[in-house]
């Protein structure tokens, strides 16, 4: 028999169980619809870390006060309230003589050191807390992967101006700001001389005014200190440079360092890999959701042989070979799964559409991400396809195989 | 007509001491035993018994659709305990249409594409196989319900369509099994003068399996079963 025919056929066997057919598709659609939407969010969450953290730079060091903490999601700004800066006098903390030991080091470029906290912020009669963050107006605009939107960068010579963060200039008050608004901080006027092309609310300034804003801070004590190195191939023999010398500086028992160097591309590994962790997670549990389909494709496929058995032995009787009647019956789990598959694909894109939007609605951690949506690459639809083919076929394939070695005495004989 | 004459002379289909045994549990019942017939080409044969003397067995075997437990059975010089089941398949569709007693026609699909089937599974081109169908579906009186699905049509009709069916690959040998059996006298003797036409006039090989010695009286030969051994053959005075 022609492959076409047989393919009519099974066609027709689709079509002629109309209710069955759509419960098993719409087991595949349900599988193949979690797995799309879950590998799409997947991968939309991933890529928008990575441009986030790629844009910190590779070549980007951060130096914090204290051992090591596991690399968690805080952003950039994240430990504004850092106990590194308290008055404390055995508080360990990152300063001035620590900046000195790094300008010896002959594989860093640049130093920029940085603090940050939380002030309020007025502008005519509104007033909202927001994180400001104590630049070196000389380095920060070459060490910063930030881009300006509107006006320019800080300059080594400023005082009481300040670079904000899109978001702040355009909805933190209910009007819009632009380059020259005065901003009050902390009783402080400021004016607006950049704004930064990105969605943050974060204020900007040259670090000695971020002293007299940000009161609880120590003079020449850091949050952090962002290092540039020279070469971004050797940022590891500098990193255990760097290591070394401050051990020494810091008195630093060997195994029990009080500070944490890490690089932008560790954070980055580690997210990535923390990301990739959880959609494969979310993606095994789809995926159990698709076996679940292709389990009821096997049973609908168990369930129309026993029901053709008479149509199989008639169809031998008059002329159909084991290898016909097993086409079509392959053909007819293969398009079961296809049809789901296709629909699957469908629902899942519209969902992964939709998914990071309802979740953002709910102030999660995919909060930034819902305007994003979501990356449905063509491979993953391709795959799939495949999949649901693979999976129609694989269930159908003992049904058919039974199908195919019926004796055609006994199936005709089959009421 | 000389050469119609050597060829009805033929042996078309021959069943040498053939035995079948069915395994009921611990029991072996042998349904029939040792059974040696000959069947010529151009021959209207019924075979003929009460129900359990094993003539469906007989019919199963005669159809290629079952195996023999002993002895062999050549059809067209070809033993066919020595085939494969696909080279079975493909000698049934070539060789032998079948018309059952209960149509066993396919329910889903229409008239026509019922007698497609076996050209289709034939691979004979599509447009060829559209001509004939239609052509068969005219000649047995169904040429304005074609496009009926069998659930659409009456038992005669519907015995029609089915004889159409058999008729689609043009075989040599037709093999009816009751074929009247779910139908009233009237339409029953309608398809057995159709059956007689074919014999007549297309000088098919038909075997028709029957209970009925009024039916058995339409064939040439008649080949009476009893607990699966062949107690008499004898020709009728039907003539061609």
């Amino acid at each position: 028999m022609k492959f076409i025919k047989a393919f009519k056929y099974a066609f027709n066997m689709v079509m002629h169980s109309r209710l069955r057919s759509w419960l098993t598709i719409l087991g595949i659609v349900i599988g193949v619809a979690a797995v799309i939407s879950i590998v799409s969010i997947g991968n939309a969450l991933k890529s928008e870390v990575t441009s986030q953290l790629g844009q910190l730079g590779g070549d980007l060091l951060t130096l914090r006060a204290g051992a090591s903490r596991a690399g968690g999601f805080a952003g950039p700004g994240g430990f504004d309230s850092g106990g590194s800066a308290s008055a404390s006098k055995e508080e360990i903390v990152i300063d001035k003589t620590d900046v000195q030991v790094l300008k010896g080091i002959s594989g860093i470029k640049l130093i920029a050191t940085e603090i940050s906290g939380r002030a309020d912020a007025y502008y005519v009669a509104e007033k909202g807390s927001t994180t400001v963050t104590g630049v070196d107006p000389a380095v920060w605009s070459q060490i910063t992967t930030s881009t300006i939107r509107d006006g320019r960068m800080l300059g080594p010579a400023d005082t009481n101006v300040i670079v904000v963060g899109g978001r702040f200039a355009d909805s933190f008050f209910s009007k819009q700001l632009g380059v020259n608004h005065m901003v009050t901080i902390e009783d402080r006027l400021f004016r607006i001389v950049g704004i930064l092309d990105d969605s943050s609310s974060n204020i900007y300034m040259p670090i000695t005014q971020a002293y007299t804003v940000l009161t609880d801070k120590t003079k020449d004590v850091y949050d952090q200190v962002i290092i540039k190195v020279k070469d971004e191939d050797e940022l590891n023999q500098t990193m255990d440079d760097i290591n070394y010398k401050l051990k020494i500086a810091r008195h630093v028992i060997s195994g029990k360092l009080d500070f944490t160097l890490t690089s932008n591309k560790e954070r980055q590994a580690q997210r990535t890999s923390m990301l990739a962790s959880l959609t494969t997670f979310l993606t095994a549990i789809a995926a159990v959701a698709l076996l679940v389909g292709a389990v009821g494709v096997a049973n609908t496929m168990f369930t129309s042989v026993l029901e053709k058995t008479k149509e199989i032995g008639i169809m031998k009787a008059i002329g159909a070979r084991n290898k016909d009647i097993m086409i079509i019956f392959l053909l007819n789990a293969a398009l079961i799964g296809l049809i789901g598959g296709i629909i699957g694909i469908i629902i899942g894109t519209l969902l992964s559409g939709i998914l990071p939007s309802i979740i953002s609605g709910t102030g999660g951690m995919f909060g930034r991400f819902g305007s994003l949506g979501s990356i449905v690459s063509l491979s993953s639809v391709l795959m799939a396809i495949g999949i649901s083919l693979i999976i129609g076929m694989g269930a159908g394939a003992i049904p058919a195989y039974q199908a195919s070695k019926l004796k055609p005495v006994d199936a005709l004989r089959y009421e | 007509m000389a050469s119609k004459k050597t060829s009805s002379q033929e042996t078309i289909l021959k069943l040498e001491n053939v035995w079948k045994i069915y395994q009921m549990g611990e029991v072996e019942v042998p349904a029939l035993r040792g059974v040696s017939v000959e069947i010529r080409r151009g021959d209207f044969v019924a075979i003929m018994g009460a129900s359990g003397s094993g003539k469906s067995t007989m019919m199963n075997l005669i159809g290629c659709l079952d195996l023999p437990s002993k002895g062999s059975i050549l059809l067209k010089g070809r033993d066919i305990s020595m085939m494969s089941e696909s080279d079975l398949s493909s000698l049934r569709g070539h060789t032998i249409g079948f018309i059952f007693q209960q149509y066993n026609l396919i329910p889903s699909i229409s008239a026509l594409e019922n007698v497609l089937l076996p050209l289709e599974l034939l691979e004979v081109d599509d447009a060829a196989a559209g001509r004939r169908a239609r052509e068969i579906l005219v000649l047995v009186g169904l040429g304005d319900k074609i496009h009926h699905r069998p659930t659409q049509l009456s038992g005669g009709q519907q015995q029609r369509v089915s004889i159409a069916r058999s008729l689609a690959n043009n075989p040599e040998i037709i093999l009816a099994d009751e074929p009247t059996g779910a139908l009233d006298s009237v339409t029953g003797n309608e398809v057995l003068e159709t059956l007689r036409k074919l014999w007549k006039n297309e000088g098919k090989t038909i075997i028709m399996v029957t209970h009925d010695i009024n039916i058995a009286r339409y064939a040439h030969t008649i080949i009476e079963l009893k607990d699966g051994k062949v107690i008499s053959t004898r020709e009728n005075e039907v003539q061609k």
